[in-house]
């Protein structure tokens, strides 16, 4: 019967993805920055990735589930705060950060407010522009390697390292006190 | 490897990223080098800092909840249905029956003085799973002429949906549920906030007649004609009794 092939695949489903839940809904919460739009937001990704379900091949499921969620979280951003998903400029140089233009919509006098009020680096982290933020979360905090990094953001290695580099390199002006540089701003 | 070459590997480095021919060099220069040193030791702070201070977000057991409830109606041949989200009282019940659930291993464990038989072992698990948020509902609906016709194709059983909102027990939809390997229609009442889940299924010709209790649920199963009927619910017995008198008495008239 049609109704138990689709209850199998539903049980087959949640065996590879709830596991993961939690990563995912980390992630969510990183880039939304809020509890209950990232519960809509896995949600949501969940049910894209249970219809995109027959693509999955056996593999990296972590790096499949996030990436479903990520490209969901920038979706919803982008309905709904477009000026939180602007590209970065000069992504991919290495060293794009030393002369960068402005990039993202980081707020630098937020940034340097934070200086004075514990500079704490989870609300560090959360004013960086999302694309350096994800990088960081998924790195630091999910533990991935590059390559899967680079796989969940859809991105070549290349710039998973400028980004990474980026961020540490604003994260450490801003944390330890030294001359505010230019990637923040 | 001089100041230059280290500095864009620093990262990696940190990372584990970068490979053995690379790494022995570069821990070298850092250990003499005045500059890169000094960098690399507030790498490493920051690092540590990051996993220091950071939130661990875990997403909510309500959370998964919903999810598998949504994954449920995704999954499940619809009709126009409009339960919209899993509403409060299946959280609720959801975050207290989990206790259950993990205690007894997922399965019913069926203790007590009289044997219990395998269907209603069976019974028990599934109307523990449809309070757990998975799977209350196929079809959401209290108009008989909404259920009844969407069991038909899917079960060889025509089960008589009547709706007892008028005596207390709305009725609230159906779904399937497999027993013993095969889908078997199971109706979806309510009693206050409680559930009441009736499986219908051939007539056992075992007719009891008196309610079964098992870690506070209690279980009433009679036979009509050709069908028999398994209403299993968290109301207490007096209630399911009541449950069974009308229901009985609007299917049989």
């Amino acid at each position: 019967m049609a109704w138990i092939a689709e209850r199998r695949r539903q049980s087959r489903f949640e065996a590879v993805v709830l596991p993961h839940l939690d990563a995912g809904y980390a992630l969510a919460r990183w880039l939304t920055r809020n509890d209950a739009d990232a519960a809509d937001v896995v949600q949501e990704a969940c049910l894209r990735a249970f219809r995109y379900f027959d693509s999955y091949r056996d593999g990296d499921a972590k790096s499949w589930i996030l990436k479903i969620v990520r490209r969901t979280c920038y979706d919803w951003l982008e309905h709904n705060r477009p000026a939180e998903v602007v590209p970065l400029e000069l992504d991919g140089d290495p060293e794009g950060s030393v002369h960068s233009p402005p990039v993202g919509t980081v707020d630098a006098d937020a940034l340097l407010q934070s200086r004075s009020d514990l500079r704490r680096l989870d609300q560090l982290i959360e004013r960086l522009p999302a694309q350096l933020r994800e990088a960081i979360v998924l790195r630091e905090l999910h533990e991935l390697d590059y390559r899967q990094i680079a796989e969940v953001t859809g991105v070549p290695i290349g710039t998973v390292m400028s980004r990474l580099h980026r961020a540490r390199a604003a994260l450490r002006r801003a944390w330890d006190g030294k001359e505010c540089g230019d990637a923040m701003r | 490897m001089r100041c230059d070459e280290v500095h864009p590997r620093l990262d990696a480095y940190l990372d584990g990223e970068l490979a053995e021919a690379e790494r022995t060099p570069l821990r070298e220069h850092l250990q003499s080098c005045p500059d890169c040193g000094p960098d690399m030791a507030a790498l490493e702070r920051l690092h540590d800092g990051i996993r220091r201070s950071a939130p661990i977000y875990r997403a909510p057991d309500v959370l998964r909840s919903q999810i598998r409830f949504a994954l449920r109606r995704e999954a499940a041949p619809t009709v126009p249905a409009s339960l919209p989200h899993a509403p409060g009282w299946l959280a609720y019940a959801a975050s207290i029956l989990l206790a259950i659930a993990v205690g007894s291993g997922g399965t019913f464990v069926i203790l007590g003085e009289r044997q219990t038989d395998a269907t209603d072992t069976e019974i028990l698990d599934s109307h523990l799973r449809s309070l757990l948020g998975t799977h209350l509902t196929d079809v959401a609906s209290s108009d008989q002429h909404t259920v009844k016709p969407w069991f038909a194709g899917r079960t060889d059983l025509s089960p008589p949906a009547v709706d007892l909102a008028a005596e207390g027990f709305p009725l609230v939809g159906g779904r399937l549920e497999l027993i013993s390997g095969k889908p078997v229609p199971a109706l979806v009442y309510k009693r206050r906030e409680h559930v009441i889940n009736l499986f219908v299924m051939p007539a056992s010709r075992s007719d009891r007649g008196e309610t079964l209790t098992r870690h506070g649920y209690n279980l009433r199963h009679w036979d009509e004609g050709d069908l028999g009927f398994w209403a299993v619910t968290d109301a207490g017995p007096t209630e399911l009794a009541e449950f069974e008198r009308l229901f009985r008495a609007a299917t049989t008239s």
